[in-house]
């Protein structure tokens, strides 16, 4: 218990110190920044599928939402950027809500084509939006968050904002899935007509899945959209929403850990194929296949594995 | 101005009713779902564009050709992949993504191989246009319809009365007892794969000499084939066929009347409606309350 404490407080000091430790490779703080959007994005995308078992293949819409809804609403309404984010991410929980309503009875292959078929609406109302107010395929120009006038402008400082939202959002999920709601989440992942014999209102704990899920995700999007301060349609295609499973099945689902580690090892492998921009997707396309077929549980099913083994043998 | 729109609407729908009677072959014969029928289609348009333009091959030659490959593909990817993964007993997600990452290896292969740029389908006749109705089409597109609805009907005739078909479908409708009666499960879903490539890569063929051949042709394409399989009630190979040429009907007239960049909101939305209101579709395919 002690050598888990001490290991702990190592990792946080360790967190708080990348920026240090990256203080000449300022691209290496950058590309932290991006884990932690991720983290929050594909946590949310744990909670309704790695808990409660429904697939989502459209959450780059969400994404979508909450980068270009906190960006319009700073543009157009003036308001600070932080609130903004915000009232991004209850929208995106309530377009959530209101799809997951009548996608709740949907079972996998149709909930996932729904779900494309969401994430390619928003991604076209993105691209060509009535009267141009995205921006289309030019983009969209927006600004860095405001603290109260203190600017997130350079990379280190985005680093310990993410740090602080990506510790936050972590916490209310481990709370989430602790609580009443978790557990009947993992209910209804294991077997919805057993959870709806036992009393759990399976539609409504669904909406409420698929509708907190929205709200991570989105706020990523809208960190995001601050973060580059520059966003266009293509980050927001299917191949982003098809990047969010990859990464969570990489890291493994229905964990803390999971999405950290799957966020990480997909980005870090991402920017490391950068060198062969012409193979990159090509090489991709064969990581996953290679993943998919040697190692289906992820980074966190290999790593409780060989610990629930040593467990057993001592 | 409405005749040149049906028609158009007809080659689009036809070729969206090729993709998803793919995706009802498939859903029927194993209970999955593929991702990669668009890119398919993709690659059999190159395929065609090979043996046609570059190595001069007769047209018939050159798509029986294509429609080999493409089987042989389908066949190939299945025993690989999908038996392999079945085997392990993996969630049904790592398959669906495994047909992503078949479909982001096609794309970037076809990329790498035959170049980012819209390579032009030489034409299939010797005449340039017809007239239909007074109006002036390519011949290609009317051969396109034609093409469509023989494949679909000699894709029936398959289906129904040889052995081998009746075979497939005793094995999609419970492999169980259709294994206890000899039938090889296995071997008959390698061939739907196989077959439902094929479909596609005819698609391609078909669709190249009007539209052109580049490597995101098919993309966009096999995610509407999933509106009209929806529309038609998932699993139903009429089905496909209608709910692909309404599709496309409804898409051309959205694009001529009212603005063509609401046409793919237009077609999503159509799904999501059928999906949420009435998701056995127009034939009342009931493969959906599983």
């Amino acid at each position: 218990m002690k050598l888990k404490s001490v290991s702990k407080i190592l990792l946080a000091v360790l967190l708080l110190l990348v920026p240090l430790l990256f203080r000449n490779f300022n691209y290496g703080i950058l590309i932290c920044g991006f884990i932690g959007i991720y983290i929050i994005a594909i946590s949310g995308l744990d909670l309704v599928f790695g808990y409660c078992g429904q697939i989502s293949m459209g959450h780059a819409a969400f994404f979508a939402i909450g980068a270009y809804g906190s960006a319009l609403l700073h543009k157009y309404l003036h308001l600070p950027i932080l609130l903004t984010m915000v009232i991004a991410a209850v929208i995106a929980t309530l377009i959530g809500a209101l799809l997951a309503y009548p996608a709740s009875k949907l079972v996998f292959h149709f909930l996932s084509l729904a779900t494309v078929a969401f994430g390619e609406i928003v991604y076209q109302l993105v691209a060509q939006s009535p009267g141009g107010i995205t921006g289309n395929f030019t983009g969209f120009y927006t600004d860095s968050i405001n603290l109260l006038g203190f600017k997130i402008s350079t990379n280190t400082r985005f680093y310990y904002f993410a740090l602080v939202c990506v510790c936050g959002f972590l916490l209310m999920k481990h709370r989430l899935v602790k609580s009443k709601e978790g557990r009947a989440f993992l209910a209804i992942r294991e077997n919805s007509h057993a959870a709806d014999g036992m009393g759990i209102d399976v539609k409504r704990y669904k909406i409420i899945a698929f509708a907190t899920s929205a709200f991570y995700t989105a706020f990523a999007g809208s960190m995001y959209a601050h973060y580059v301060r520059f966003i266009s349609p293509e980050t927001f295609s299917n191949r982003q929403s098809v990047m969010f499973l990859t990464m969570l099945l990489f890291g493994g689902t229905a964990s803390l850990s999971g999405p950290i580690m799957g966020a990480a090892a997909v980005l870090l492998l991402n920017e490391g194929l950068r060198f062969a921009e012409r193979y990159q997707m090509l090489i991709y396309g064969f990581m996953l296949l290679v993943v998919i077929l040697l190692m289906p549980g992820g980074i966190y099913g290999i790593i409780k594995k060989r610990i629930d083994k040593r467990r057993v043998v001592s | 101005m409405l005749i040149q729109v049906v028609i158009s609407g007809l080659v689009i729908g036809c070729v969206y009713g090729l993709i998803a009677l793919g995706y009802s072959l498939i859903y029927k014969a194993s209970g999955l779902m593929s991702f990669a029928q668009g890119d398919m289609l993709t690659l059999g348009a190159f395929l065609g564009y090979s043996f046609y333009g570059i190595f001069k091959l007769p047209f018939v030659i050159s798509l029986v050709c294509v429609v080999l490959c493409m089987f042989f593909l389908g066949l190939f990817l299945e025993k690989a992949i999908i038996r392999t993964l079945l085997k392990n007993h993996v969630l049904p997600v790592y398959i669906v993504l495994a047909t992503i990452a078949i479909s982001y290896i096609i794309q970037n292969a076809a990329m790498l191989i035959w170049g980012t740029q819209t390579l032009s389908f030489p034409q299939i006749f010797p005449i340039p246009l017809v007239g239909v109705l007074g109006v002036k089409v390519q011949p290609e597109a009317l051969f396109c319809i034609l093409m469509s609805l023989v494949c679909m009907v000699a894709l029936h005739i398959f289906m129904k009365y040889t052995r081998f078909g009746t075979a497939m479908r005793a094995a999609a409708m419970d492999a169980t007892a259709a294994r206890a009666c000899g039938i090889n499960v296995s071997f008959s879903t390698g061939v739907t794969w196989g077959l439902s490539a094929g479909v596609a890569a005819t698609g391609g063929i078909l669709l190249g000499p009007i539209y052109g051949v580049y490597t995101m042709l098919g993309a966009i394409i096999g995610r509407k084939g999933f509106s009209s399989a929806v529309i038609g009630g998932f699993g139903n190979m009429y089905g496909a066929i209608v709910g692909g040429i309404l599709l496309g009907l409804v898409e051309t007239c959205t694009s001529a009347y009212i603005s063509s960049a609401y046409k793919d909101i237009i077609s999503y939305s159509v799904l999501l409606l059928f999906l949420f209101v009435k998701p056995t579709g127009l034939f009342n395919e009931q493969a959906l309350t599983d």
